[in-house]
């Protein structure tokens, strides 16, 4: 988890380094507010001549095109790296209570890759689309 | 008046105020007005799709749906991106340098291309180098749109108003060539020396990062070099065919069509790739417009108010020169100069007749083109390639707001004008 008022480059470095596809941001008083995912902050660092001329992507050596994404994330907060609050992403949450189809679907209809489980405002944890496959597939291997 | 010529009358302004202030999509509004139109009886399917003075002007709508097909073509190859990047590397990252090579690159291709495509092909890559340079792009987007706006002015194809009046008058590629072509390159000259002290303050720069420009690769730009060979053979085909249309008596339009379809058929793109980049609605508009104004030809006004003009500068052919010119200019620079020219265009042609067709009269063609293609230089909103460029520096984070572009557009479409008027005294009178 991250704060809004996190360095947004600390969450990519979280993000990459334990090989998550996103994280789940809270508010100050730790409240989950929306989700993170790997590609925003991409989306975020890529300038955004690029994305919208992507041949421009091949003039960058491997190290001008790092270069390039970390100048656009040094010194940004998290909360400016998320989209505009009515492009945001809708909060994944399910309560502690819920199945693994519930969990399922409620990923499938945000397209998210990752899930909060939380009871009145109490957050138990998080669970991501490879776990919530993982879960699935051991489930059914017994009648295959 | 009569009531069919009242009732054209308040149709054309009713659609033309719902376009100039953009209340409803300026699709619609030609659409509507042209419905009306055909409902009222002020105009039929015959004259409205069949007729050469009132009807769709086919070579119009033609000669644009080619060019699109080759210019969505050209933009998959990275042509302009190579460009770009190699004139800033050669201009040794220095601002000022680099700035006078990205407005040449753009002004000669808005005189082969159109000025929406090259601001638009032009842009991502000046984000890129300013970027890379730490410079603010704004003055390097607002000197290129102008200088697309100036170079389209120069060809029969670079701006929209200008086949118009080349389908309406009859004047040949050439004919643009000879009589607009010095001139744009005299004002290019004039407006490259003008950004230097316009843009004074944008040329400031970290000698350090320049090493950051250099280090690009403009080569990997390239994405297909087969396709750019056959593009640019067509390309230089299609403009062949331009300057050879009158002699081989082949309209402009057709030549546009062979060559959209010879580089179709030549190259590996998909029909669905080589229209992807049509501007269908741009096409509609022009339909549209061409029945409304064809339907006040029909009731007569457009004939009433020649007649008008002629009688007020019948034995003043200068005047008249001077006045389109100046109001062409202010209108192009708050309303949209496409509908503007399609009305005007009957208007001038009858002028012209009744003045017996002689090059002084001509030149009133030259004054409506000038004046409505640097007109639109003057404020934001003045020309397409102006509001696709604000939306570009908007939506990568450096907006330009209306009166940031317009102070420095008032100056640069006066002084076009201040000199466009000596130039047609000078050329068509003086020296007549």
């Amino acid at each position: 988890m991250v704060r809004l008022t996190d360095d947004a480059l600390a969450a990519a470095r979280l993000i990459a380094e334990q090989r998550r596809p996103g994280v789940v941001v809270v508010d100050g008083e730790g409240r989950p507010v929306t989700v993170l995912p790997g590609s925003q902050v991409l989306r975020f660092s890529v300038p955004g001549y690029v994305q919208e001329d992507p041949s421009l992507a091949r003039v960058y050596d491997e190290q001008g095109g790092a270069d390039v994404c970390l100048r656009n994330l040094s010194g940004r907060s998290v909360k400016e790296v998320l989209p505009p609050e009515e492009k945001r992403y809708e909060l994944p949450m399910v309560s502690g209570e819920a199945t693994v189809l519930e969990c399922a679907a409620t990923m499938a209809r945000l397209r998210t890759p990752l899930i909060v489980v939380s009871d009145d405002e109490e957050i138990h944890g998080v669970v991501t689309a490879s776990h919530l496959l993982e879960v699935i597939l051991n489930a059914s291997e017994p009648r295959a | 008046m009569t009531v069919s010529q009242v009732l054209s009358v308040v149709v054309f302004v009713g659609a033309y105020v719902l376009i100039a202030t953009e209340r409803v999509h300026r699709v619609a509004a030609a659409l509507g007005g042209a419905a009306l139109m055909l409902a009222l009886g002020l105009t039929d399917g015959e004259t409205a799709f069949h007729s050469l003075d009132a009807g769709v002007d086919w070579n119009v709508v033609f000669l644009l749906l080619g060019m699109m097909i080759i210019v969505g073509v050209i933009k998959q190859t990275g042509l302009f991106e190579y460009l770009a990047i190699a004139a800033a590397k050669r201009a040794g990252g220095r601002p000022y340098a680099m700035l006078v090579m990205l407005v040449v690159i753009t002004a000669v291709a808005s005189a082969a291309l159109d000025n929406v495509t090259t601001v638009l092909l032009i842009a991502p890559v000046t984000f890129l180098v300013c970027d890379r340079l730490g410079l603010n792009p704004i003055p390097f987007l607002i000197a290129e749109v102008m200088a697309s706006n100036i170079g389209g002015t120069a060809t029969l194809i670079g701006d929209p108003p200008n086949i118009i009046i080349a389908s309406r008058s009859g004047l040949s590629f050439n004919d643009f060539l000879v009589h607009l072509a010095p001139f744009v390159v005299v004002l290019m000259a004039v407006f490259v020396v003008v950004c230097r002290w316009l843009f004074r303050d944008a040329f400031r720069y970290d000698e350090k990062r320049v090493a950051e420009v250099m280090a690009l690769s403009e080569r990997e730009a390239i994405r297909d070099r087969t396709l750019l060979v056959q593009s640019l053979v067509v390309l230089a085909l299609v403009l062949t065919g331009f300057v050879l249309h009158s002699t081989l008596h082949v309209d402009p339009s057709v030549v546009a069509l062979l060559g959209a379809g010879l580089l179709v058929l030549v190259s590996k793109v998909t029909t669905e790739q080589a229209i992807a980049d049509v501007e269908w609605e741009t096409l509609v508009f022009f339909m549209g417009l061409f029945v409304m104004v064809g339907a006040l030809v029909k009731t007569g006004v457009i004939g009433e108010v020649s007649r008008a003009l002629a009688d007020a500068v019948g034995g003043e052919p200068l005047l008249a020169v001077m006045a389109l010119l100046v109001i062409s200019a202010l209108l192009s620079a708050i309303v949209d100069n496409i509908p503007y020219v399609a009305t005007m265009s009957p208007i001038v042609g009858e002028l012209v007749a009744a003045q017996g067709g002689t090059p002084q009269a001509e030149s009133l063609w030259w004054s409506l083109a000038l004046g409505a293609d640097l007109g639109g230089n003057a404020t934001a909103v003045g020309a397409s390639a102006n509001v696709v460029v604000l939306g570009l520096a908007a939506r990568n984070g450096t907006p330009i707001s209306f009166w940031q572009f317009t102070r420095y557009g008032i100056v640069v479409a006066g002084l076009s004008i201040l000199l466009a008027a000596p130039y047609l005294w000078l050329r068509y009178f003086l020296l007549a």
